[in-house]
């Protein structure tokens, strides 16, 4: 069976992408940047956020990074995920096709307004 | 959510993703838990989870199916030679199995319902005339009649259609033991006929002149309305005329009835004398429907009977059964199983019960008699009654019940009764159509509705099953024993 390819890329792992933009973050930091930068519109569930990142860490657009967590006792068992450079890349041409997307809305007066 | 139920959800998932994920998974689930704390949050967050499983495990099923493609490079294909290539191999996983499973499942179900659907057997077609299939299937959908009918066994000549009426000639005489034919969709010509016969019917009998027209009137008007076009089905012609009718006339005792088998069209010949006999001999041999007469531990009379059977047969056994009870402290009837009789029995049954004349409601009185005359010298007029009534308790049963209620004379235990109160004369429309219509005016005494549809509500509300426990326990207490 053909293995899925991301294209199109699924609104949760472009979330993830942009969530793991900045700074390296386990599943349940993941979780809690989208929350956060879709004011709580997002809320990825274990399934859903697991399933993405498995895609996403077989297309090498994550990595698995081993590092200890400064939280709790139980940090040894927690993964974190960075953004590979393809991943970087990805998100970047994903943002463009947005923003094009975004230009032509507002050329036919669907949007108004300055917000970018 | 507990986190069992959580860890039993992951299991749902494929198991490569298990195995990478699995941990890591129950520990999202267990640092929201921890911060999320409150009813609302709570919620929301089991809702999430749901949500996530209906929408996650697919996604996973989907995503995690084959692993890192076998790399055929390093076998060096030289080409030109068939090379041979070994695919993953797995075992069926439980998932596929049960998947499988349920969408053979829903399969044969749906085949299933598909299957219990008639075939559509009559298409109109521009000629009128039906097609080889369709006479087959006409054939097929006709339900055999006794091969004693001469025109009725479906030979070729009765299949065909002229001019879209083929019903009202087709059992041309079907013989008055009221055979069953198939139930057909209603012709135009039908239709119009039995209005027509309701219409006529109504104002030649129905003791109200007045409202009788104005019935007529409703009926022709809605018909040129075209309110009646496009009902084929015979039950629900008749359910509308009953309505109509009765939103006309305000008489909730005025119905049409619709029966599949033909209703004969003269009057049943009376019964010869030795019909008679041989119906008594029958009615006695069942002692009269009379199933139990006992006296109950604390001196409870106890009598069940099944009907209000004919009075000339079995007045003696009625009789001889009340005496049985007469010397009881409390009676219980137990009418759970009585689907109604003569209405004379029901106040021969009733009349020991009372030390003076009361009144007596008995809607199929054609005269003003609706008193009841007490028996004399019975020792139970003053013995407290107990009626015993099931959703079956009907008719006569249920005028005895309604009655006694109303009088206040005794306790009614058990459920609501039926309500048939099959009032009025009957009267036959055509083949399948019927009405019954009062044709003359019946005062209730009571001033309060009748158990015609709605039945009698007991007054101890229990199920028909209790209800001889719950009586008993009710007569102990009262006589104070």
């Amino acid at each position: 069976m053909p293995k899925r390819k991301l294209d199109p890329l699924p609104a949760a792992a472009f979330q993830i992408l942009l969530s793991l933009a900045d700074e390296e973050l386990h599943g349940y930091g993941i979780m809690r940047q989208v929350e956060q930068q879709t004011n709580g519109r997002m809320r990825l569930g274990p399934g859903t956020l697991y399933s993405s990142i498995q895609g996403l860490e077989e297309e090498g657009l994550i990595e698995e990074v081993s590092r200890k967590s400064d939280t709790g006792s139980d940090a040894e068992r927690r993964r974190f995920y960075r953004l590979t450079s393809s991943g970087r890349k990805l998100a970047r041409a994903e943002a463009e096709r947005l923003a094009d997307l975004l230009r032509v809305a507002r050329a036919k007066k669907i949007l108004r307004g300055e917000y970018v | 959510m507990s986190e069992k139920i959580f860890a039993w959800l992951v299991r749902l998932y494929p198991a490569p993703f298990r195995w990478k994920y699995e941990v890591e998974a129950l520990q999202l689930y267990r640092d929201r838990l921890r911060d999320e704390r409150g009813t609302f949050l709570r919620m929301r967050l089991y809702c999430d989870l749901i949500f996530d499983a209906l929408i996650g495990i697919p996604q996973a099923w989907r995503t995690s199916y084959g692993g890192p493609p076998i790399s055929t490079a390093a076998a060096g294909n030289v080409s030109g030679l068939p090379s041979f290539h070994l695919l993953k191999d797995e075992p069926l996983r439980a998932g596929s199995v049960v998947v499988g499973s349920v969408f053979s499942i829903m399969a044969l179900v749906a085949f299933g319902l598909v299957m219990r659907l008639p075939a559509p057997h009559r298409f109109s077609t521009a000629g009128g005339a039906l097609s080889p299939v369709e006479a087959v299937l006409e054939r097929l959908n006709r339900v055999v009649s006794p091969p004693t009918g001469t025109g009725a066994s479906g030979d070729g000549s009765t299949s065909t259609v002229n001019g879209g009426s083929s019903q009202t000639s087709m059992p041309a005489k079907s013989g008055p033991s009221g055979s069953e034919t198939a139930e057909k969709p209603l012709t135009v010509r039908q239709r119009d006929q039995v209005i027509r016969a309701a219409g006529e019917n109504l104002s030649a009998r129905y003791f109200d002149r007045q409202k009788a027209e104005a019935a007529v009137e409703k009926l022709r008007a809605l018909r040129k309305q075209g309110a009646y076009q496009g009902i084929v089905d015979g039950t629900k012609l008749a359910e509308r005329l009953t309505a109509d009718i009765r939103s006309a006339t305000g008489d909730s005792h005025l119905n049409v009835v619709y029966r599949r088998n033909v209703i004969p069209n003269a009057a049943p010949a009376r019964p010869s004398a030795a019909e008679i006999e041989s119906y008594r001999a029958l009615l006695i041999a069942e002692n009269c429907s009379l199933e139990k007469t006992e006296i109950l531990p604390g001196n409870i009379g106890y009598l069940k009977f099944n009907s209000f059977p004919d009075l000339d047969a079995c007045g003696a056994s009625f009789q001889k059964a009340i005496a049985r009870v007469a010397g009881a402290d409390a009676v219980i009837f137990d009418l759970r199983d009585n689907t109604g009789g003569f209405p004379d029995t029901v106040a021969e049954v009733a009349a020991p019960l009372f030390d003076h004349m009361v009144p007596w409601y008995n809607p199929r009185e054609t005269q003003s008699a609706t008193t009841l005359l007490p028996a004399r010298g019975s020792t139970l007029a003053n013995t407290p009654v107990y009626i015993l009534t099931s959703s079956h308790t009907l008719s006569g049963a249920e005028q005895f019940t309604y009655n006694l209620k109303m009088l206040k004379r005794a306790t009614i235990v058990g459920e609501t009764t039926g309500g048939g109160g099959h009032m009025g004369v009957f009267h036959r429309l055509d083949e399948h159509f019927g009405m019954g219509i009062p044709e003359t005016k019946i005062t209730n005494p009571y001033g309060k509705l009748d158990w015609d549809v709605v039945g009698v509500e007991p007054d101890v509300k229990v199920k028909e099953a209790d209800a001889l426990d719950a009586a008993e326990k009710l007569a102990a207490k009262r006589v104070g024993r």
